[in-house]
């Protein structure tokens, strides 16, 4: 019951999270670049969640947003998929509950996302190709993203070790003993 | 712990000023009026209050006098301005519906030959990368794939998909676009394609070495590659950059729609 619960808080945070990323991170930019909330967000589901929740959120998320926005379904469903997976490795690895990690997998990952993304695309649909000014608008958005990882981070590991509690049950400490 | 806490709350507001302060100073044309309407909302509260004081003592000798009368009449002003307020927000409503209607009316005159469905933007793309929007008509309207979308200016893109009650747009600024075009005082034909960086510019590429391009030329659809209606305005050459190689060579050209500001389009039917 609780687990389904926290579920539907999931879904709700998604939901938010797409108004702001298309109303207020619309003209709240630097340099005319948005950050990636989608990418925090499925980074965290698949720190905090149970093992295969980060992809399959990963998933959904990227195939409604390939449903809304872009010319060909795939290229989001599946970079945010491996998103979702790369944070579950992540999870296994590394700890949580320094802002720093937290904040190197928010920039790596974003790198990682937005790099297949553009190449994806680039060999969908043949647009001509421009490095300088990608890196340029990557840097900026790795930057933004990092920015608002560490002011939402105690949200995160708040929630988060609520969600892990439910799911993974409490074993936190024994995992390191 | 406690002082932990505290320093993490720190660094938070900190960190929100900072990205607040960043993102004012990268975004600004009016950075200067933004700092004065800070400043005005700062100071004029104090300001007004001060002022209201010094009202009040210079006519203070009239107060007394007839509280009554005062009551009434302040009843009956209330009133009036009540109703007055209400035919005020009337009239507002009118007005907009008025001046909607009007822009509807000047961009059909304008695209006279051709069959338009207007349309607002209700959805600008989330990523970085791509330049799509999504419109409010779709296949109950009338729309279909490949109809062209144009605004007031000129040419705004494509539709890509249709829904039942949306569309998505492609637009010329999109790097994955690419646009056949002719140049309007000498005829001759390029390719306009959108750049990443840039909201305001295209990029003219495949220019024959011999010809001609002049800056300040304007630059129209050619009807060329079936999506586009020939003679739509697309923009005016801003520069030439020229190369080494002269087959290399390009023309970058400032788009007369203005895409940040955009809000109202027309879609073309065929």
């Amino acid at each position: 019951m609780k687990k389904f619960l926290i579920n539907i808080y999931l879904i709700i945070i998604a939901f938010v999270i797409y108004f702001l990323q298309s109303n207020f991170f619309n003209w709240f930019t630097i340099a005319g670049v948005m950050p990636n909330l989608f990418v925090i967000f499925v980074l965290f589901i698949g720190l905090f969640g149970s093992k295969i929740m980060g992809t399959i959120y990963g998933m959904i998320i990227g195939l409604i947003l390939d449903v809304l926005f872009a010319n060909n379904i795939g290229i989001s469903f599946i970079t945010l998929g491996l998103v979702g997976f790369a944070s579950t490795i992540f999870d296994k690895n590394f700890s949580k509950d320094s802002r720093f990690t937290i904040m190197l997998m928010v920039a790596g990952l974003t790198i990682f996302y937005e790099v297949i993304f553009y190449f994806a695309n680039y060999f969908v649909s043949s647009s001509s190709i421009e490095i300088i000014s990608f890196i340029k608008i990557l840097l900026i958005e790795v930057i933004y993203n990092v920015i608002l990882t560490i002011i939402i981070y105690p949200l995160m590991q708040k929630f988060g070790y609520y969600i892990e509690n439910e799911f993974k049950g409490n074993k936190i400490l024994t995992r390191y003993f | 712990m406690h002082q932990k806490r505290k320093t993490g709350i720190l660094g938070i507001i900190i960190t929100i000023i900072i990205l607040i302060l960043i993102v004012v100073f990268t975004n600004g044309e009016n950075n200067a009026s933004f700092f004065e309407n800070v400043a005005t909302k700062l100071v004029m509260p104090v300001q007004n209050g001060l002022t209201y004081l010094k009202n009040k003592i210079s006519g203070n000798d009239a107060f007394f006098t007839d509280v009554n009368n005062l009551k009434a009449e302040n009843e009956q002003l209330k009133e009036e301005n009540s109703k007055l307020e209400q035919s005020l927000r009337e009239l507002e409503n009118i007005k907009s519906e008025n001046e909607t209607l009007k822009e509807y009316m000047n961009l059909t005159e304008k695209y006279g030959e051709y069959k338009t469905i207007p349309a607002y933007i209700i959805n600008k793309d989330l990523s970085n990368y791509s330049k799509t929007i999504v419109i409010n008509v779709g296949t109950d309207d009338g729309v279909q794939e490949n109809m062209t979308v144009i605004a007031d200016e000129g040419l705004v893109g494509y539709v890509v998909s249709v829904t039942n009650n949306t569309a998505k747009v492609q637009t010329i600024i999109d790097t994955a676009t690419s646009v056949s075009a002719l140049m309007s005082s000498t005829d001759e034909s390029i390719v306009c394609k959108g750049t990443l960086d840039s909201m305001t510019e295209l990029k003219a590429m495949y220019i024959p070495p011999e010809y001609n391009i002049i800056q300040g030329d304007s630059i129209e659809t050619s009807g060329l590659g079936g999506i586009y209606p020939k003679g739509i305005h697309i923009g005016t050459v801003k520069k030439v950059e020229s190369t080494k190689n002269v087959t290399d060579r390009y023309a970058i050209i400032e788009t007369a729609v203005n895409f940040e500001k955009l809000s109202t389009v027309l879609v073309i039917q065929n």
